[in-house]
């Protein structure tokens, strides 16, 4: 198993977050979607009032990728709320660098978010995976996830920006 | 009509509660609510809420048949994306169906979309059953789109015992 730690994200990590939010969406072929910066990500995360948290997978230095970094992975995620039964924790990415992979890290990091979920009085973890993306989806339903959409029939839908401003405006 | 929109305060949780319930039946999954009253004012209303609500009300003299003047509401938190920053989720959108087709739902909406734009957010997302063509339509007219269709994202959920396991690092 390789040498790693996890732990709480700070603020001189976010360009590694951002790395890794890119090298996330890449493999998602939608790395031309992110458009957060680093500084979004400074004021958004570290603030009074923070939209999101983060843990980060560490090397030590001389177990570092091949072009150098020691933060291999990372989950970002925030708590909701469901009417129904409360508070849940909702996992918004997760990522381990491909050269990292098999060593047991991804697995700690959803541990370690799990822990926080019951430890928090969340009932539940939500999260959501393409559907193409089956070895993904195999590594959730491996850990007693279900699929709502297929299950339920729930549909996620988005309303961006410019629709958001037609409707205010529209009164 | 006469109705107004406005910010939920703690007194509003007993018509909350009543209206989660009317709003669970409609969509025949009214057994699995166990939020109470008592969990809306302490989630809600305190120091730390995990969510924000808004009421539509009507003047006494427009109450429902069993008296009621607060008719609808929309529950609603901030989430991140990991690609645009923050973001806004409605988690719920009621009207009674007495009041329906005199604009409250598109008022509520809009409510929570001006909300979401002030606090920087640059989508507003939420979920919706399959089955519910209605409320799909009225969506798509306001400039929607449904994300597990068109990039086929599945919403996925981990709860109690799957979820005690990952804390545990079972397998």
């Amino acid at each position: 198993m390789a040498n790693f730690i996890l732990r709480k994200a700070e603020p001189k990590d976010v360009s590694d977050i951002l790395r890794l939010i890119k090298e996330l969406a890449k493999f998602e072929e939608m790395e031309d979607q992110v458009i957060l910066t680093e500084k979004d990500l400074l004021e958004d995360g570290f603030g009074d009032h923070p939209f999101y948290h983060c843990i980060v997978a560490e090397v030590p230095k001389q177990e570092q990728s091949v072009d150098g970094h020691v933060i291999i992975g990372f989950a970002m995620y925030y708590f909701t709320y469901d009417p129904w039964i409360g508070k849940l924790l909702y996992l918004e990415d997760f990522y381990v660098m491909k050269e990292f992979r098999g060593f047991g890290i991804g697995s700690e990091i959803l541990k370690k978010l799990s822990q926080t979920a019951v430890r928090t009085r969340c009932s539940s973890m939500h999260f959501i995976v393409a559907e193409w993306n089956k070895s993904s989806i195999e590594f959730y339903k491996r850990r007693g996830a279900s699929d709502l959409s297929l299950e339920e029939g729930w549909r996620l839908f988005k309303i961006d920006k410019q629709n958001l401003l037609k409707m205010t405006d529209e009164e | 009509m006469g109705f107004i929109i406005r910010a939920a305060t703690l007194e509003d949780c007993k018509d909350i509660s009543r209206m989660i319930l009317e709003l669970a039946e409609y969509e025949k999954v009214s057994d699995q609510v166990k939020i109470t009253q008592r969990d809306l004012e302490q989630d809600g209303f305190s120091k730390n809420p995990f969510f924000h609500g808004i009421i539509a009300e009507v003047p006494e003299d427009l109450k429902s048949k069993e008296g009621h003047t607060k008719v609808g509401y929309a529950l609603y938190f901030y989430t991140y994306s990991s690609w645009k920053g923050r973001a806004v989720y409605m988690e719920d959108l009621y009207v009674m169906p007495e009041f329906r087709g005199k604009g409250i739902g598109k008022a509520l909406m809009s409510k929570v979309s001006q909300l979401g734009l002030a606090a920087g957010c640059t989508q507003l997302n939420f979920t919706v059953l399959d089955w519910n063509k209605s409320s799909l339509d009225f969506y798509l007219k306001q400039g929607c789109w449904d994300v597990t269709s068109d990039l086929g994202y599945h919403c996925m959920r981990c709860e109690g015992v799957a979820l005690e396991h990952l804390a545990q690092g079972d397998l």
